[in-house]
């Protein structure tokens, strides 16, 4: 799991003329928001990929009928059942959260530092993801 | 299921492609569903949301843990960039699909133009890119107008940031044609970064990367709680282009990309063709 080109290590911006002792905390913050979507896209992959099987095994095709609507109540349900919907839309939903995971991370990793400025962006950054699930659920 | 596999292995041939040449795998998502699967564009743009959340992040991920990508840049920009993605997504709703197929063959062409200028000054010995970097980074570190406060803790060890306010307005402008058209919006950050920003390519392009996540689900949420987004389509779209990228990446720099681009761009403009007649028509 690896879409990047091979190369060694070069600074980005950790290490940069941020606050004093910046730079050795947002490397340690590279690494757990790296992880984090590491792990998500890993996740997000494994639902999907067992989603498609099995589509597969219930000769689903993707021309066809569309799959019911999203209902948050009904995916513990399919999830118990073994419903390819289900798995579906579970490692979409993960896949679409990965990065505002990352977001959160990175709000708590500048909290601890003590790094205001970022936790303001961080928290603008998830103010407008909010608002993308209000206003996608109601306007339209 | 035949049209699953067809989808999936689409989507790797897209997602190779667009590692080898340093694109984003949308730009060929969208016209591949939209003209061989005969989707609606405003589906085929849903799809290609999700494909690329799954390959930058992925790629996101292995950048900032050999620290090559500059998170609190990013993060910054990324603010402007999720605020026109929301715009974006909620305007394409309202946009007919002639009107997305017109865009989506403007930035086909934009595109195949910009790798045709990068070929031919390629070929006769001059490299733009190497210079841009650079003359960038250099200018950044000495040019009289780089930022201070909290912008030029923005920068890097080398390089300063330069001309934020103009970074803010090409996010938002990156952010909304991410929404419109389903692509990572790679094509205008990293200029943006690279070239306004005195950022270098490098690290431009790992940062991209790494806001183009938050980019395209601050839009694919829209999409998603609207039922724009097909899961029987998504998925094996989204595995193909992961596995694809992945492959392409590893093949990066064992693979002579002359031919290839020159193969690219004659389809990028064949198929900004056919998205300006599906436009017309």
């Amino acid at each position: 799991m690896n879409p990047v080109a091979g190369g060694s290590a070069s600074p980005g911006g950790a290490g940069g003329p941020g606050p004093a002792g910046a730079g050795a905390t947002e490397r340690a913050l590279d690494r757990t928001i790296g992880r984090v979507l590491q792990w998500g896209i890993g996740a997000s992959i494994a639902l999907l990929v067992v989603g498609v099987i099995l589509m597969i095994a219930g000769g689903i095709d993707p021309l066809g009928p569309p799959p019911p609507p999203f209902d948050v109540a009904a995916l513990g349900r399919g999830l118990r059942t073994v419903q390819p919907e289900a798995f579906l839309w579970l490692g979409l939903i993960v896949t679409i959260a990965t990065p505002s995971l990352r977001v959160i991370a990175s709000l708590v990793g500048f909290g601890r530092a003590g790094d205001r400025r970022m936790v303001l962006v961080s928290a603008g950054i998830l103010t407008v993801i909010v608002a993308s699930v209000a206003l996608g659920s109601t306007v339209g | 299921m035949i049209a699953g596999l067809l989808m999936a292995v689409s989507g790797a041939g897209a997602g190779l492609f667009g590692s080898l040449l340093g694109l984003g795998g949308g730009i060929l998502i969208v016209p591949l569903l939209t003209l061989g699967f005969g989707l609606p564009l405003r589906e085929a743009v849903g799809v290609s949301l999700v494909s690329v959340i799954v390959t930058s992040s992925a790629a996101a991920g292995v950048y900032l843990e050999r620290h090559v990508a500059n998170l609190r840049l990013g993060m910054t920009l990324e603010l402007f960039t999720a605020t026109g993605a929301l715009v974006g997504g909620l305007v394409a709703f309202a946009l007919p699909d002639r009107v997305l197929a017109g865009l989506f063959a403007l930035l086909l062409a934009y595109t195949a133009v910009i790798m045709l200028r990068r070929s031919l000054s390629r070929s006769s010995g001059s490299s733009p890119e190497a210079s841009s970097i650079d003359g960038a980074a250099g200018a950044a570190v000495a040019g009289p107008t780089a930022e201070v406060g909290f912008v030029a803790s923005l920068g890097g060890p080398t390089y300063r940031v330069l001309r934020f306010p103009f970074g803010i307005v090409g996010s938002i402008f990156a952010g909304l044609v991410s929404a419109l058209l389903g692509v990572g919006g790679g094509i205008v950050k990293v200029p943006l970064m690279n070239l306004a920003m005195g950022v270098p390519l490098r690290v431009a392009t790992a940062t991209s990367n790494l806001m183009i996540g938050i980019t395209a689900s601050a839009s694919a949420i829209v999409y998603f709680l609207r039922g724009g987004i097909d899961p029987y389509i998504a998925a094996p779209t989204a595995i193909g282009v992961f596995i694809g990228a992945t492959a392409g990446s590893r093949l990066a720099h064992r693979v002579d990309v002359r031919v290839l681009r020159v193969l690219f761009i004659v389809v990028l403009a064949y198929t900004a063709w056919e998205m300006f007649t599906k436009a017309l028509s």
